[in-house]
């Protein structure tokens, strides 16, 4: 049987910085951890950028393993997402360019269907149409929605983790949004 | 429901992409696993400062030994080069600062007697260079060749010059080489530097 420490559940309760203090000392179970607290947010961003489900799942495990090794880059008084965030992207910056020159043959979006039975079917339908429209969008104007919209940050820590200026980032955001509505409503227009 | 409202739009990329994770959330399940069995081992990389501080600072006891380690490395490195810097080819081009205005005028401006002898003398000392040319405004930036017929390093040519305001440089194997120590000024555009000479006093060239 083994001890708490072997299967991490001794890591559960600490606190991030003591948990990136263990990881530096090695203590790989403590950097499971914090994969554990962060993999959600990370698979969400590498899957709102990429758009492709099997891409988002090896580019945030690719970002969870390059983060560890270059921990020590890490500055322990800045804020631990941004930084995981800035690896991930860049990540998925070099998979759209890989994409480009080695497009797959059927881009796989498939999505279990909505958990929640009250949704409406209109509201699914919109929901299927902005799916649609975001994967048409090009990657400078969906990566700041994305970071806005499903990583809820500012629009400064959006400008750092995609290296753009503040100012361009609420230029993405509102064009991005204005093309956005402009591809739903002609869609609704035509159909 | 219509997505006129800003809010509405808001709200619709907000439940998507949270959908979207959320549906596919079973490709990360387990992640932990996968990403600690890619580490194995592994701890994070030190980095070339982190090593240097372990290689010289792990325990108080090994402390001398290792500065007096991470010392003759340095001065084995430094004979190294020493000893390497004196064999290996120098650079074919000479370095601007090496050139001086006393020991060798890189340009000799047109006296009374210069004219008659077809105008202003270009001279640049290049020991080992093997394509030697000057562009200035006098040849519309056309390159204009140097010689050193005798082989003796030092490369020439005449071009004559009515007086005026001049800017120029050589090029030596390819390389620009702007800014003459001989020059009366330098003028900086493009990012490169030019120099410029003045030949008779005259103003504009």
């Amino acid at each position: 049987m083994g001890t708490e420490e072997d299967d991490g559940t001794v890591y559960r309760t600490q606190d991030e910085v003591s948990l990136l203090r263990a990881s530096l000392d090695g203590q790989t179970e403590a950097w499971g951890e914090i994969v554990t607290r962060y993999k959600d947010a990370v698979f969400g961003l590498c899957l709102g950028f990429l758009r492709n489900r099997a891409d988002a799942e090896d580019v945030t495990h690719d970002a969870f393993v390059r983060a560890y090794l270059n921990l020590r880059r890490y500055n322990l008084d800045r804020k631990f997402s941004t930084w995981v965030f800035t690896i991930a992207a860049n990540l998925c910056r070099n998979r759209i360019r890989y994409r480009r020159n080695h497009p797959v043959m059927e881009v796989e979006f498939e999505m279990e269907g909505s958990a929640d039975p009250a949704r409406t079917v209109a509201r699914e339908e919109q929901q299927v149409r902005v799916r649609e429209a975001l994967g048409t969008l090009p990657y400078a104007y969906r990566t700041p929605l994305v970071l806005r919209f499903y990583n809820d940050l500012s629009y400064k820590e959006i400008g750092d983790i995609l290296a753009i200026p503040e100012g361009t980032v609420k230029t993405r955001i509102h064009r991005g949004k204005a093309m956005l509505k402009e591809m739903l409503d002609k869609e609704r227009g035509a159909s | 429901m219509s997505l006129d409202a800003r809010d509405s739009l808001d709200e619709l990329l907000r439940e998507t992409l949270r959908q979207d994770a959320t549906g596919a959330s079973h490709a990360v399940a387990q992640l932990e696993a996968r990403v600690l069995e890619t580490l194995g081992d592994r701890a994070p990389r030190r980095g070339l400062w982190g090593s240097l501080k372990a290689l010289v600072a792990p325990t108080r006891a090994g402390r001398w030994t290792q500065l007096a380690f991470v010392g003759a490395t340095a001065c084995a490195c430094l004979l190294v080069g020493f000893f390497l810097g004196d064999r290996l080819p120098r650079d074919r081009s000479p370095e601007p600062v090496a050139l001086t205005r006393a020991a060798v005028p890189a340009v000799k401006t047109a006296t009374a007697e210069a004219s008659d002898q077809n105008g202003v003398l270009f001279i640049l000392p290049a020991p080992n260079a093997r394509v030697v040319s000057l562009v200035g405004s006098f040849s519309e930036w056309e390159p204009v060749p140097l010689t050193d017929n005798d082989g003796d390093g030092i490369w020439t040519t005449q071009i004559p010059l009515s007086p005026g305001r001049y800017e120029y440089a050589f090029i030596i194997d390819g390389r620009w080489f702007g800014q003459d120590p001989s020059a009366d000024d330098y003028v900086k555009s493009f990012g490169e530097y030019s120099s410029v000479r003045y030949i008779g006093g005259g103003g504009g060239a």
